[in-house]
């Protein structure tokens, strides 16, 4: 009965979740690789309340009807791939992607697990064990690379150092620096759906089941020597694409639509207060 | 006494419509390509009162009367939204200021003469096709890619091109220009895609014939002859990397709300004196 009341309810849902992103971003404002999330807004289905031949009378400029909105809702996030600033590090470890590409791990640490994404370069070298260290991120994800045409994880042997070249191109060098072993290449995969890609935990992006995997993203190589090819820089961290400045901007408008939300709730219900007290 | 009773709560659900409008306009502040609606509202028709029971007849006359007042229909206006920066490749924001000769259209796109004649100006929209193969009118360019690459709405309908098909890009958006024009090019080489791609813009004459559905889209219900691509040379561009804001004033939004209030107030407080009167005549006339 009371539309006000329903379009008003709508909204204020719709700008909360809003808000839940944009808080989502600030609190990542810092982490490497973080890519910033927005929302996608829609107004609701109108219904067209029709009217009859009668009244097509003079001075009327709108075809026949009245139509009624029901507010707004959240149709979708999308992920804003844009580059982050380069922070030095001199971590050999630490990566940074110049360029649209990803880095491809294994969610399930074996090779055969599902693929998944990440612009976090920060990885480290996990020991395996058996002496040698294993390439993985943060959290343990291992890292995958490709060697002679096929997937492997990157282990890098005893005491080692790791060195990446801006191809990708991965080497495993002894102390003495006399020795290098080649370990293939990092697998890097361009971006061609972002609207498709999901954000999971662990600043990971996956592809959802029933997508094909091959739509959304396609391994690229690296072409340092191209101007804006992708390029890998060893050392370097990318540091969140988040600019508090913008989010800040959107969090005082999105305050403002919900407090503006709110007075249009309360103001319907007053409506239906008067209605209610008719015969007082 | 009676007709004034059901005047004023006719009143009351006039007011409760524009209320609803307002605050329907309200909650879509922030979706982007959407138009702000007025409710307009008409005086139920006129009718003679005159006198009964009066020995000369034509002496009899009172007046005229309206009984009422309802919402007579929803104005969508189509004035031009605030650009917003986004830097993503597959928002589009359209600018659309067609001229008109002789006539300087205002902020919401109308133009009143000296006559009081009243003109709106053409507005130029995506077009877009439904689930069922119906052409349908948007100024949300917040569109994205599927995963076979087909240029779809937020909420999956095909964009048109202007041969009428669904566009299609293969591959990545990084290297993706669209020109102001809406044609599909390479941002490096400057040569257009594959099948020479272009968006399709349709310029309605008459926005008034635009019926809002919702998901903000707009069904034309006038006649073929408003409908047409829009020509080179006609003050419409195509801004990448935009998207168009909603043209919801917030302030006049908030006054317009309250004014809703009161008058619905006003009319409650009507009816409420025509109970006291009725009261009064039912049943404290020939009390003794």
């Amino acid at each position: 009965m009371n539309n006000s009341i329903v379009s008003a309810a709508a909204s204020l849902g719709a700008l909360q979740q809003k808000l839940d992103v944009l808080a989502d971003n600030i609190a990542n404002v810092n982490t490497k690789g973080y890519k910033r999330k927005s929302t996608v807004f829609e107004d609701i289905l109108t219904n067209l309340q029709p009217h009859d031949k009668t009244f097509e009378l003079p001075g009327r400029r709108t075809p026949l009807g009245f139509t009624q909105g029901w507010g707004a809702r959240v149709v979708g996030q999308q992920i804003d791939m844009t580059q982050g600033a380069m922070q030095q590090t001199d971590s050999d470890t630490d990566l940074a992607i110049a360029g649209n590409a990803l880095f491809e791990v294994r969610s399930g640490g074996t090779l055969d697990s599902p693929r998944a994404f990440t612009r976090q370069g920060a990885f480290q070298l996990s020991p395996t064990g058996d002496g040698d260290r294993m390439l993985t991120t943060a959290e343990g994800y291992p890292v995958v690379a490709s060697s002679g045409g096929a997937d492997t994880f990157v282990r890098v042997p005893g005491n080692y150092e790791l060195v990446v070249g801006a191809d990708g191109s991965l080497t495993a060098r002894s102390p003495d620096g006399n020795e290098s072993v080649a370990l293939g290449t990092l697998r890097l995969v361009q971006v061609n759906k972002p609207e498709l890609l999901q954000a999971v935990a662990d600043n990971l992006y996956g592809v959802p089941s029933d997508v094909n995997v091959q739509d959304v993203v396609a391994n690229v190589a690296a072409s340092p020597d191209q101007p804006g090819g992708v390029a890998i820089r060893q050392g370097f961290l990318e540091e969140s694409n988040v600019s508090l400045g913008d989010e800040m901007a959107d969090l005082v408008n999105v305050q403002r639509a919900y407090q503006l939300s709110a007075r249009a709730l309360s103001s319907g219900d007053q409506m239906s207060q008067m209605a209610a007290n008719l015969r007082a | 006494m009676i007709r004034g009773l059901y005047t004023a709560a006719a009143g009351m659900i006039a007011e409760q419509r524009r209320h609803d409008t307002v605050t329907n306009n309200v909650a879509n502040l922030n979706t982007p390509g959407y138009k702000g609606v007025n409710s307009v509202n008409r005086a139920f028709p006129e009718m003679l009162i005159s006198l009964m029971g009066s020995p000369d007849d034509t002496k009899g006359t009172i007046g005229k009367l309206n009984t009422g007042v309802f919402a007579e229909e929803s104005l969508i206006n189509l004035g031009q939204g605030d650009l917003n920066e986004t830097g993503r490749s597959q928002d589009l924001a359209l600018v659309s200021d067609i001229l008109v000769n002789g006539q300087a259209f205002d902020g919401s796109g109308k133009y009143v003469d000296a006559n009081g004649n009243v003109s709106y100006q053409p507005q130029a929209l995506f077009t877009v096709q439904n689930a069922n193969g119906e052409r349908r009118y948007t100024r949300d360019g917040g569109f994205r890619a599927t995963a076979d690459g087909m240029v779809v709405t937020s909420d999956g309908m095909r964009v048109l091109g202007t041969n009428g098909q669904p566009i299609r890009v293969e591959g990545s958006w990084d290297h993706v220009q669209v020109t102001a024009d809406g044609r599909l090019i390479n941002k490096e080489t400057q040569q257009p895609l594959a099948g020479n791609p272009a968006f399709l813009l349709t310029e309605v004459s008459d926005p008034n014939q635009l019926v809002r559905e919702g998901d903000g889209k707009y069904r034309y219900a006038g006649d073929a002859n408003g409908l047409r691509q829009v020509q080179p040379g006609e003050r419409v561009e195509i801004k990448q990397g935009y998207l168009e804001r909603s043209n919801v004033d917030a302030s006049q939004s908030m006054v317009d709300m309250m004014s809703a209030l009161r008058a619905y107030e006003a009319n409650q407080k009507m009816v409420q004196y025509y109970d006291r009167s009725l009261d009064r005549a039912v049943n404290d006339v020939g009390r003794i």
